[in-house]
């Protein structure tokens, strides 16, 4: 089973942002970058089938010169090789002109199965997978939490609204975008980092791929998420203070 | 004739088992990083734990007697030895005539007497008492030898109530001889090769407590297999005396898991007999239990006591780091608590904004570079509730001492978890940025309330560059005693000795000076370098504890048994485990406080007065 896993470099979780001058981006010198979670669990479903069935993981990852770390710790983790798209202005295009390049990367490779987070971190778009599926011609399924092989191609679970699950048919080849959550992630170790070294990383500039164009969506402006303070204080006995938390609960939060 | 036909015998005897266990020894791969010198150390560890036998008696004050005079009977002898075989040939060379003849050879008997006083109490302790360390099954291997070794000087001495014509003085010489002859084979057969390697192992020991050595070259990822063993590790390993020290103190064998570290050594040693050093069988599985080397606390108790200078510590984190280099080890605690330091900055897995909100709230400057003292928050003093309780105060005694302080905008964790369950890529990765950090900033030297920060930041980040000093505040608290307030109401305080800054760093006064200003300092039951874990250590505090009763609650009960009204501590890791251990023992439980907060308390600022 070859199986492509199309990730994204994200900036780190616990990293400070701040929007750029022109209000258009965020500021990226001085960030630390990781891999986008959902990609991560893209990454482990692929591993795991590879190590069930057999076969070669690669990854693709399109972005500038600093993508290279994030590659690197993917093969680390058990990625047999990886494709660069060389591209430093990817923030130019909209997610149909980064599938593009996606897509002219995968398809020479004929692969079984492409993977994909759901969403990036970043932007949380949530299409770059289903483009990809539609650029290809593939049939796709999204939010998927479990991948199984069979005789005639893939039974996969879908998350759905409200802890409703559903299962899903579909033939290979296909285009799946991975939930965060359905597996358990594995830990970088020394030993992979090295055979990581080994490990074929094939650059290709976004160019030779695709060639620009306009983009059909811009973004216009980035601003950091206002804070507001809702906290309420719930008084009286306990008693009390349950049943104003259950009717808050209900009928605010409508959560219960 | 016949003697030295019997001689050559059991010279032979001896080699023959002694020449391969040295094979083995030899064989195995060199220890990269080993260096003879300074030699000070070691000509100081090997006169004081040989020669001396100090180790040996101050762990075990009785016992330990017992076995130094035998040790020393033995040494007194070797003399004696080398004449009575000489004699036997016509060549002695002591003079039972002469003066220094009749002086050695009544020197020697008071030795005898002592040795065979100290061999019968052995022998009595190890088949009539039998401590429990001692192992369920009884060694009838040792009840032989108790038996020859007190033949020997009840031979030796009874030679001098016999006159030389009587023919009984022939059976004594050869009692004497044939039962020297049959020791010397016995000895590489069993546990009492220690006798011949010990002396080397303590000599040639890495000499720091908990000596961790740096991987080399891209093929080493710690002990996996046989080719990894060193000469060290294989020389420990055949030294150990099965006395069971190290199984006695430690906290995992003594709350019901797995690991002994007894049985760690051991079975490398069955590991060593059977497949030797060049093999490729995996170390763990068939000789010990996969899980057995983390349930280790890595408090050090096991490498602290042993008397024959095993380093049980380097052996058990080599045995992790073989397992978490490779990805062998599966665990969910584990995979998160790596995955939570690959990205993020520490080990609790909270956002680094948590830490920025902290700062802020608590009033902490930030260090410029023109304060003397960059104060190391660390996991627990920056994200746990209680730690930044803990560093709060610390603040505020330094505020009252009028000391330049400042906290990093950014910090990540030390690496200590990471560094004791073997995870040496993120590891590397955490004492590099921090290290870098440190350099941007300028810091000159670091004050924590964390033992295991310091310990880590000053010994274990040398091997990627040059930490600056870095002090725990117990040892900062103590250096302003004279200036900090004495608090009068003489509340009995019971401190609780953490194992990073006792047993690692060699600190026990410091901390107990700083509870005496805050009240009647009471001793646990176990105290100083023999203090019991609280089980947070060598990354179990975030593993948890599966199997077993817990540590934490072991050595809680034994705190609030002292009746003390406030147990003290100086970790926050211990008060954390301690936190929890105390809550079952309902409203009567002692308060937890940490030396900080014991000193804080008794600012004047607090004086509603």
């Amino acid at each position: 089973m070859k199986i492509i896993v199309a990730i994204k470099q994200v900036p780190e979780r616990d990293a400070q942002v701040r929007i750029e001058a022109a209000g258009k981006w965020i500021e990226e010198a001085g960030l630390q970058w990781a891999l986008n979670e959902s990609d991560a669990y893209a990454l482990e479903e692929a591993l795991q089938l590879k190590e069930k069935h057999g076969g070669e993981v690669v990854v693709v990852s399109a972005g500038p010169e600093r993508v290279g770390s994030t590659i690197r710790e993917s093969l680390a983790k058990g990625a047999d090789r990886a494709i660069h798209i060389d591209s430093a202005d990817l923030g130019n295009r909209d997610a149909l002109g980064v599938a593009r390049l996606l897509a002219a990367a995968v398809k020479p490779e004929n692969p079984d199965l492409v993977l994909t987070g759901l969403q990036s971190d970043d932007l949380g778009l949530g299409q770059t997978g289903v483009i990809l599926a539609e650029l290809l011609g593939l049939p796709h399924a999204s939010l998927i939490l479990h991948v199984e092989k069979t005789e005639s191609g893939l039974t996969v679970k879908r998350e759905l609204e409200e802890g409703w699950f559903q299962t899903v048919e579909l033939p290979t080849p296909a285009v799946l975008t991975i939930q965060s959550g359905g597996n358990k992630l594995r830990y970088a170790t020394l030993m992979g980092i090295k055979k990581a070294k080994t490990k074929e990383v094939r650059v290709v500039a976004a160019s030779e791929l695709a060639p620009d164009s306009a983009p059909v969506v811009v973004l216009e402006r980035v601003a950091i998420p206002t804070k507001q303070k809702s906290t309420q204080m719930l008084g009286g006995s306990a008693k009390e203070a349950a049943a104003a938390l259950v009717e808050k609960l209900k009928f605010e939060a409508r959560v219960l | 004739m016949l003697l030295v036909a019997l001689v050559v015998a059991s010279g032979a005897g001896f080699w023959s088992r002694f020449g391969v266990v040295l094979g083995k020894i030899l064989k195995s791969k060199k220890d990269a990083s080993f260096h003879l010198f300074p030699i000070g150390k070691r000509i100081w560890d090997f006169v004081w734990e040989v020669v001396l036998q100090a180790k040996v008696i101050r762990q075990r004050p009785l016992p330990g007697l017992a076995h130094a005079a035998v040790f020393w009977g033995f040494c007194a002898f070797v003399l004696v030895t080398l004449n009575h075989f000489a004699v036997g040939l016509g060549l002695g060379f002591l003079d039972p005539e002469g003066s220094f003849g009749r002086f050695y050879f009544y020197l020697a008997a008071a030795f005898a007497l002592a040795c065979a006083t100290g061999i019968l109490g052995l022998f009595v302790r190890r088949f009539l008492i039998r401590p429990k360390w001692l192992g369920e099954k009884l060694s009838y291997q040792s009840g032989i030898i108790a038996f020859l070794i007190f033949l020997l000087m009840a031979t030796y001495l009874a030679s001098f109530f016999v006159a030389d014509a009587n023919p009984a003085t022939r059976v004594l010489w050869w009692v004497h001889t044939l039962a020297l002859l049959t020791f010397l084979p016995i000895i590489p057969h069993t546990k009492h090769l220690h006798l011949v390697l010990s002396p080397a192992t303590v000599f040639l020991s890495r000499g720091g407590f908990s000596q961790i050595p740096a991987l080399v070259g891209d093929e080493d990822f710690g002990l996996i297999a046989g080719t990894d063993l060193t000469q060290l590790v294989s020389l420990q390993a055949y030294s150990c005396v099965e006395c069971g020290r190290c199984t006695e103190h430690c906290p995992a064998a003594n709350t019901g898991k797995l690991l002994n570290p007894k049985e760690i050594i051991l079975g490398l040693r069955g590991y060593l007999n059977d497949l030797g050093p060049a093999a490729s069988e995996p170390l763990l599985g068939m000789y010990n239990a996969e899980e057995a080397p983390f349930q280790c606390t890595t408090c050090g108790a096991c490498e602290f006591q042993c008397p024959v200078g095993i380093e049980h510590l380097p052996i058990l984190v080599g045995l992790r780091r073989g397992a978490v280099n490779t990805g062998a080890w599966e665990n969910d605690y584990g995979a998160k608590l790596f995955l939570a330091l690959e990205h993020g900055s520490n080990s609790l897995g909270l956002p680094a904004s948590d830490r920025d909100k902290f700062i802020e709230k608590a009033g902490l400057p930030l260090f410029d570079g023109t304060q003397e003292y960059c104060l190391w928050l660390g996991c627990m003093g920056g994200y746990d509730p209680k730690g930044r309780e803990i560093v709060a105060d610390l603040a505020r005694v330094m505020n009252y001492l009028g000391a330049s302080y400042g906290v990093l905008r950014k910090e990540k964790c030390t690496g200590d978890p990471v560094r004791r369950l073997g995870n040496d890529l993120l590891f590397q990765q955490l004492a590099e940025e921090n290290l870098k950090t440190l350099a941007e900033n300028k810091v000159k030297r670091i004050v924590t309330i964390c033992p295991h920060c310091v310990r880590t930041i000053q010994e274990d980040w040398k091997d990627y560059g040059t930490p600056p000093p870095v002090e725990h505040h117990s040892e900062f608290l103590a250096r302003f005693a004279d200036k900090l307030p004495k608090q009068r109401d003489g509340e009995t305080i019971v401190f609780h000795d953490p194992c990073y800054l006792g047993r690692y760093r060699n600190v026990y006064d410091e901390p107990r000076s700083v509870v005496a200003l805050a009240g009647e300092l009471v001793e646990a039951p176990r105290n100083h370098e023999r203090s019991f874990c609280c089980g947070a250590g060598g990354g179990l505090a975030f593993l948890g504890e599966e199997t077993g009763e817990r540590v934490s609650h072991v050595r809680a009960a034994e705190l609030v048994a002292t009746g003390a009204k406030t147990v003290g501590t100086a970790c926050p890791f211990c008060n954390s485990m301690f936190r929890d251990a105390l809550a079952e023992s309902g409203d009567g439980a002692p308060q937890l406080m940490d030396i900080a907060q014991l000193t804080a308390r008794g600012l004047p600022e607090n004086d509603p007065s």
